[in-house]
């Protein structure tokens, strides 16, 4: 607990002197970017599978 | 104000003493300061944030065990349902969930946002009150007519296909019930403003909610335009109602009523990061010009479900599915890592530094609250969002349309997504709204793992049957009877035994959710000071 | 916090990975925009949505005369009918089926005109899985080419009533 009350201090802290610093996100960053290629791999799935169908205008 | 988190000791107790603190507004004797968070509640919105979650929790039940009841059918081993009730049961489960339980909880969610968070006092009891009765007596009407067998037109109620006008005046009203109740909030953060009960900016999470509420008054005036006529033909008034133009104005109500969702989940996501992590939001700017883009480009999704109609050319379904390059989609992705990295940024200040993934590991993954709010987000983004766009792609929308993998991509929207994120809040609203601790709290832990699971299951089921072609709201997949033969590939089985087995999981996940609730908010052991952390 | 009031200047551009994945998926929405006119241009799947206002009647009295002269065999009572290639043919979807059968060669286009002639109808091709709305009072044509033989079953997809798990067509392609 002693550590953790520790900690909310640092984010008071944080919040008062806001932007002052870059936040650093790098496993989000990593998260999206698996994110972005599972989607672009689906979303590119699917325009080979509508390829393959009768051809309608 | 550094962590609600009640597991952080000591974390509140200064934020009432700041005397630079803007006063609130509150009536006297209606108001009361929290144990737990330090924040003053007003008593009326209390009640009425109450009575809308109840109404909410009931409404989720019965269109749970409709749920239930359509999985089981559509599980060719179990077919559980003769064909009339099928399509009564997906006409009801569709009303309960997709209308009558987000709706109420949202509402709730609006009572909450435009009070607590501002300090200040609901601005009509009264109206509340005709908002609240409006919307049991308007729900009570739909259903009543739907279980009668008066209404089985499906949720989408697709012209020329007739209900009993009741049905669609109790649609109206609980519309008009909604449209009050979001008035009232409306006047609520105007009072606030007027009283100066905070000082600047509104915070983030208030900001969401409003951008619910201005999506839902426009959504609102969509569901004027189609319901009131489709209900003076039912009457016979009008004579005739044209199934095109029908189903362009029913989608300007059904899909951007899909962002009211979007929007609120969105706003309840920044508040359980705060409240269970004491997450901080990166970049508001960024945050609060990605909930513009779901205000501002929001009719983007009506044209999903006209893309192979015939009167829409395809200049114009290209337009209105991409107008202002998807913004609304980038939207969405920007609270995809805004979200998360709040709460990475929190955990790695407490300490929880370790390489790329150590604050994941060390994430409170036994808060029931903290893991709803981040398994909501996976399923949302991983699921629903990518099927989402995939689908509403206008030409890929020939091989998806109206088949199994529609409500494969929406149950992971509105679903893993907006309805998951509503049950990890509960888990909150009741302690610190109810005053109510939770009994059989090791199930309440469990819970969002068990409903996730059933409804990826569901989810994953539902969209590879569809891949197939099998389509959504039909009974039978042999075609027993039909004039010619068809059938679909015999994998087909296979997924939607998932669709089965996953609906009974999540069933029993839902049932984990509403029984530890009942539970609480009736036996529940009453709360003095503050609650129990989770 | 998302539940605490800002600081007074907090509008102020994004910075670091926030930055980057916001560019990137501005990029990949730019992509998303660009996929749509693209195939419209290049791609051979497009719904463009040609359609005609017609009385259910009217439509119904079309697909009749176009059966009666272009029928080639019967199956179960109901007729098979080989539209011309390049030709028109027509399809009705009513309560619950579709009517009648259609004969294709492979490789030729037909103007396929679908409508209904009593509420609204899916129509969806088997086991191809293309699927196409079907409005009365719409005579929606499909420029179609089909690209492979066999026989292929067309069941309705949007809900018309207690038999609408029975609707279905068919559509014979041959070389």
């Amino acid at each position: 607990m002693a550590k953790q009350e520790k900690a909310a201090d640092v984010i008071e802290k944080e919040s008062e002197h806001h932007g002052d610093e870059a936040h650093k996100a790098p496993g989000t960053f990593v998260l999206t970017l698996i994110l972005l290629v599972s989607f672009a791999v689906y979303y590119f799935a699917n325009w080979k599978a509508l390829a393959d169908v009768w051809h309608v205008r | 104000m550094t962590t609600m988190d009640p597991t952080v000791e000591g974390a509140v107790a200064e934020t009432p003493a700041d005397a630079a603190e803007p006063k609130g507004n509150h009536l006297p004797g209606l108001s009361r300061i929290c144990g737990t968070t330090g924040f003053t509640v007003d008593l009326t919105a209390q009640k009425f944030i109450q009575l809308n979650a109840v109404a909410a929790v009931v409404c989720l039940l019965i269109g749970g065990i409709a749920a239930l009841l359509v999985a089981l059918t559509r599980w060719p081993a179990v077919h559980l349902l003769p064909a009339e009730w099928y399509y009564r049961m997906v006409t009801l489960h569709g009303l309960s969930m997709l209308i009558l339980w987000i709706i109420f909880f949202e509402i709730a969610v609006l009572y909450f946002a435009g009070t607590v968070l501002l300090k200040s006092r609901l601005a009509s009891a009264t109206a509340a009150w005709i908002s609240f009765i409006m919307m049991v007596v308007g729900g009570g009407m739909v259903a009543a007519m739907v279980l009668t067998g008066k209404a089985d037109v499906m949720f989408t109620s697709y012209a020329p296909l007739k209900a009993h006008q009741l049905y669609y005046l109790g649609v109206i009203l609980f519309a008009v019930g909604t449209l009050i109740g979001v008035i009232n909030f409306f006047a609520t953060i105007y009072i606030a403003k007027r009283d100066k009960t905070y000082k600047g900016s509104v915070p983030l999470v208030v900001f969401g909610a409003i951008t619910a509420g201005i999506i839902a008054v426009a959504t609102l005036l969509h569901g004027a335009a189609i319901y009131i006529p489709t209900w003076l033909w039912a009457l016979g008034v009008i004579p005739n109602m044209d199934p095109a133009v029908y189903r362009l104005v029913f989608w300007g109500l059904g899909h951007p009523s899909q962002q009211i969702n979007v929007a609120a989940m969105v706003s309840v996501w920044y508040l359980l990061s705060a409240i269970t992590v004491g997450g901080k939001v990166l970049n508001q700017g960024v945050s609060r010009v990605a909930f513009l883009f779901y205000i501002l480009f929001i009719n983007l999704a009506s044209a999903h479900h006209l893309l192979v109609d015939p009167g829409v050319s395809a200049g114009w379904k290209i337009w209105n599915t991409s107008y202002a390059m998807y913004l609304a989609v980038l939207a969405s992705m920007i609270h995809g890592y805004t979200v998360p990295a709040s709460v990475e940024v929190a955990l790695r200040k407490q300490g929880h530094d370790k390489g790329l993934f150590g604050w994941l590991g060390a994430a409170p993954w036994g808060n029931p609250g903290f893991s709803g709010f981040f398994l909501s987000l996976l399923i949302f983004g991983f699921i629903g969002g990518i099927t989402g766009v995939t689908l509403g792609t206008e030409q890929i929308n020939i091989i998806a349309h109206n088949t199994l993998r529609i409500p494969g991509h929406f149950h992971s929207t509105v679903v893993g997504g907006t309805t998951l994120a509503f049950m990890a809040v509960t888990y909150y609203v009741v302690p610190l709204i109810f005053r109510r601790e939770f009994p059989l709290r090791a199930i309440c832990k469990l819970q969002p793992y068990v409903f996730a699971l059933g409804i990826a299951m569901v989810s994953f089921g539902m969209s590879f049957a569809g891949s197939y072609g099998v389509s959504r709201r039909h009974w039978d997949i042999e075609f027993t009877g039909a004039t010619h033969a068809a059938g679909y590939d015999a994998s087909v089985h296979v997924w939607l035994a998932l669709v089965g087995i996953g609906g009974i999981v999540a069933f029993t996940g839902l049932l984990m959710y509403v029984l530890p609730v009942v539970g609480a908010v009736f036996f529940g052991k009453k709360i003095d000071g503050k609650m129990t952390p989770w | 916090m998302g539940i605490s009031a800002p600081p007074a200047d907090w509008f102020k551009a994004p910075s670091g990975t926030e930055r980057a994945w916001i560019g990137l998926a501005l990029l990949w929405c730019i992509v998303l925009t660009l996929a749509m006119p693209y195939w419209h241009f290049k791609g051979k799947q497009n719904s463009t949505g040609e359609a005609y206002a017609v009385e259910p009647a009217k439509f119904a009295a079309r697909v009749q005369s176009f059966v009666a002269s272009n029928k080639v065999d019967e199956k179960n009572g109901i007729p098979v009918v080989e539209a011309a290639p390049g030709g028109d043919a027509y399809l009705q979807a009513q309560m619950w089926t579709f009517y009648p059968i259609l004969k294709f060669r492979k490789g030729q286009t037909y103007r396929l005109h679908i409508s209904s002639t009593d509420i609204q109808h899916g129509f969806s091709l088997l086991p191809i899985n293309m699927n196409f709305q079907v409005l009365p009072g719409y005579d929606h044509v499909l420029t179609i080419t089909p690209t492979m033989t066999g026989d292929f079953p067309i069941i309705c997809n949007e809900f018309c009533g207690i038999g609408h798990h029975q609707m279905t067509g068919k559509i014979i392609v041959t070389e």
